[in-house]
């Protein structure tokens, strides 16, 4: 089974590659957006030719691999849980493109006590630290660092559940904000939804590995 | 009844006939060499072996006879056995499929079936005549190789039938030329084969008697052969020999050679059946 | 001669990797081109016109219902068909840029580059070293230390040495089906070809020496160009470079595997590898 071993491996090996330039898409356009650095946004923005090629010879090695090694068990999971991965993984890029795209179109700083007082660093934390647990369970085949994000998806939750009072408040301090507070408040739904992303590729992680499907349950 | 039982009942007669026929074969075996060994077996000592034929019963031996018999069996076997494997492999590998090879597969066969002494004839008008080697155990060889040859043409066919071509095909495809594949491979694996029925021929030919009468081997030769040119006899036509003298004494004699020549064959028979057994345990 | 293999046992002890025993001047380039070929048994015409080319170390396997030529087709490179009863071929087979069906070819020379493992595991009636030992014996090489080594050699290649380094004497009957066939290959390897055949090789298998013959496959395809008949065709999908269809003397299709299990041109292709049709 030498050569279908190979192609699993390189398979694997595009998996984290993926993941390695979908995480520092994301970390950069965060980074842009909190310091308006137009030169990184920049940066995101021509990247994302590189991620949708990537997207695009994942779906095909995984379709040639299902054509020519009728994988079972394991590598049949890591098949169907790679394509979604990888899916989720091209919208989180998307999301740091679009975000990319409001820094360089909208040439407008935003007030620092807006960052604050919607706690955007503590999302960004928090997402970076998703991350970079999914990332570790992706390539040590842990299940249980995979676990570690769901509790954490729920700061995010929380923290957007909030937006919308906090931000309603700041509009009505001060009404010259609106154009910056509404930004603010599409990027942290923006955050959000990735978390939500990020979620997911945990369970497809969980279901690849343990063969437990987490999708539309309850999780602790 | 039903067909069930019936077919046991019908498997139980035949298992009864199978044993019944064995049994009589056998039986009238037994009954023979019981027969034989009685008369003869008192008689067998060094002397009988090693004493020259004699008109007195007592002193008579076989030892020219068996002699005789020695020397016709290795003549025939180096005539007869390059020859007849050499034919038989030529028949089976080389021949073609046409009517040629059809035409000369049947002839062979009947020769096989063709009556001894017409071998003789053949013999004494071809060997001892025209070739002018006399009544000799050359021209004895001669004639019984080709009584036998159609014997051992058949049986290196057989053999090398049983081959299975994969070993054949295998050795093709390695690049070895049909002589190659026949020298290590196809004969290697007949040999057993071949050797069993080169053995069963020379066995039968052991006990020949009416074509060597024809040829001229004699009754009464007081030496033994010494070389291939020599006059002979052989132990079946010294047991003729005897067995129409009408003292009791040679009848003995004749039971203790007959005893001699029975050895001998079941000796050969149990060489050639040793030999097939470790040959179907090789191509397994 | 055992004592002499035990010596060289010994200082074969620890596993040399393989890369350091085979003479990398071994890597040939081979290329088969077909062209128009035809083949009848008697009347009945079994190749209906065939173009193929094969390119040099890649793995090419030859799929297609039973009956469909690509066994005889296979036993053209060879020249096995030779020996069947109304055997006729029209067309050119170009191996290396030398037409084989010419007049004067030697075919036995043709076979010692052209290797051919068969179905159904053949080794000869001796020992495991004569078997592997027979290809040099013909060719009249006596150099025993050479032949020595070449049979070393070949077993490692084949995965086989381990197996049966302590008993090189012992009858080759007396191995496993899957060991026996591995044997066959060394067999072939001995001849040092640069195109291996194999016809259905893992069809008489179980399993777990289908699967160690196929690893071995893949490892050869460094070396070698090889062509396989399968009837299997996870099996066709799982080791091949190419992949060529046959059906009823004719090449339907031939491509790259990749597109052949996933996007086939011909219809028939597609009926035939999604099991819609026999």
């Amino acid at each position: 089974m030498a050569n279908a071993q190979y192609q699993r491996n390189l398979l694997n090996e595009s998996g984290a590659e993926m993941l390695s330039l979908c995480t520092s898409q994301l970390e950069k356009a965060k980074d842009a957006f909190l310091n308006h650095d137009c030169d990184l946004a920049e940066e995101v923005v021509l990247n994302e030719v590189r991620v949708n090629a990537l997207d695009l010879r994942i779906e095909k090695s995984c379709e040639k691999f299902l054509a020519l090694y009728n994988p079972v068990a394991i590598d049949l999971r890591f098949i169907m849980a790679i394509r979604k991965i990888n899916f989720d993984l091209e919208r989180i890029a998307d999301h740091a493109y679009s975000i990319s795209k409001y820094v360089i179109e909208v040439d407008e700083k935003i007030p620092p006590h807006l960052f604050e007082a919607l706690q955007f660093q503590t999302m960004y934390d928090t997402i970076v630290k998703m991350l970079e647990k999914i990332t570790e369970a992706y390539e040590n085949k842990d299940v249980k660092v995979a676990r570690k994000v769901f509790k954490k998806d729920k700061i995010l939750d929380r923290i957007n559940a909030e937006s919308f009072s906090v931000l309603e408040a700041e509009i009505k301090k001060d009404n010259n904000i609106i154009s910056e507070a509404l930004l603010l408040f599409s990027v942290i739904k923006k955050m959000e939804r990735v978390g939500d992303l990020i979620k997911n590729i945990a369970e497809e992680i969980i279901f690849y590995i343990d063969a437990e499907v987490l999708k539309h349950k309850k999780k602790k | 009844m039903n067909s069930l039982q019936r077919n046991r009942i019908y498997d139980q007669i035949f298992k009864f006939w199978g044993i019944g026929c064995t049994l009589f074969g056998l039986v009238l075996l037994a009954v023979f060499i019981g027969d034989i060994l009685i008369d003869g077996i008192m008689r067998i000592d060094w002397d009988f072996i090693t004493d020259l034929p004699s008109r007195k019963a007592e002193k008579a031996g076989i030892y020219t006879a068996l002699m005789g018999s020695i020397w016709i069996l290795i003549l025939t076997t180096f005539i007869a056995f390059p020859v007849g494997v050499a034919a038989g492999v030529y028949l089976e590998e080389y021949g073609g499929k046409n009517k040629f090879s059809a035409l000369l597969e049947i002839n062979i066969s009947n020769l096989a079936g063709v009556p001894s002494i017409i071998y003789g004839l053949l013999g004494l008008e071809v060997f001892v005549r025209i070739m002018g080697l006399g009544a000799s155990v050359l021209a004895g060889s001669l004639t019984l190789s080709l009584l036998i040859l159609p014997i051992i043409i058949v049986a290196t066919r057989e053999a090398i039938k049983a081959v299975p071509k994969s070993i054949k095909d295998a050795s093709y495809a390695l690049g070895a030329s049909k002589w190659q594949t026949i020298w290590n491979q196809v004969l290697p694996a007949s040999s057993g084969g071949i050797l069993t029925g080169v053995i069963l021929a020379l066995s039968r030919a052991v006990g020949e008697t009416a074509p060597l009468i024809v040829v001229g081997a004699l009754a009464y030769v007081p030496f033994a052969p010494e070389s291939p040119m020599d006059e002979f006899s052989v132990l079946p036509i010294q047991i003729f020999n005897w067995i129409s003298r009408p003292q009791h004494g040679f009848i003995e004699n004749a039971a203790a050679a007959i005893i001699i020549l029975l050895l001998i064959t079941f000796v050969m028979n149990g060489i050639a059946v040793y030999f097939r057994n470790k040959w179907q345990k090789k191509l397994k | 001669m055992a004592k002499e293999i035990k010596i060289i046992m010994k200082k074969i002890s620890t596993q040399v990797p393989l890369d350091k025993i085979i003479d990398p001047s071994l890597k040939k380039k081979a290329k088969i081109e077909v062209k128009d070929v035809k083949v009848w048994y008697e009347n009945f015409n079994a190749i209906k016109g065939i173009d193929m080319n094969i390119k040099p170390n890649t793995v090419t396997a030859f799929i297609g219902p039973s009956g469909c030529g690509k066994s005889t087709f296979l036993r053209l490179f060879n020249r096995m068909n030779d020996y069947v009863e109304g055997f006729k071929m029209e067309g050119k087979i170009k191996i290396s840029g030398n037409n084989i069906y010419k007049k004067n070819i030697n075919v036995e020379e043709l076979r010692k580059e052209i290797g051919m493992v068969f179905q159904k595991p053949n080794p000869f009636p001796k020992s495991i070293f004569d078997n592997i030992s027979y290809g040099l014996k013909i060719q009249g090489i006596t150099d025993k230390k050479l032949i020595e080594e070449r049979v070393i050699d070949c077993l490692k290649q084949v995965a086989l040495w381990d197996e049966v380094k302590d008993d090189l004497k012992k009858s080759a009957m007396a191995l496993s089906g899957g060991q026996q066939q591995r044997l066959c290959i060394a067999r072939t390897l001995a001849v040092q070809p640069s195109i291996i055949l194999m016809d259905e090789p893992t069809s008489a298998l179980d399993p777990i020496s289908t699967a160690k013959i196929e690893e071995l496959i893949f490892k050869l395809k460094e070396k070698y160009t090889i062509v396989i008949v399968t009837h299997n065709m996870q099996q066709a999908s799982r080791i091949s470079d190419y992949t060529a269809f046959f059906y009823l003397g004719e090449l339907i299709e031939y491509d790259k595997t990749k597109t052949i299990f996933t996007n086939p041109e011909k219809q028939q292709t597609e009926n035939y590898i999604t099991g819609r049709f026999g």
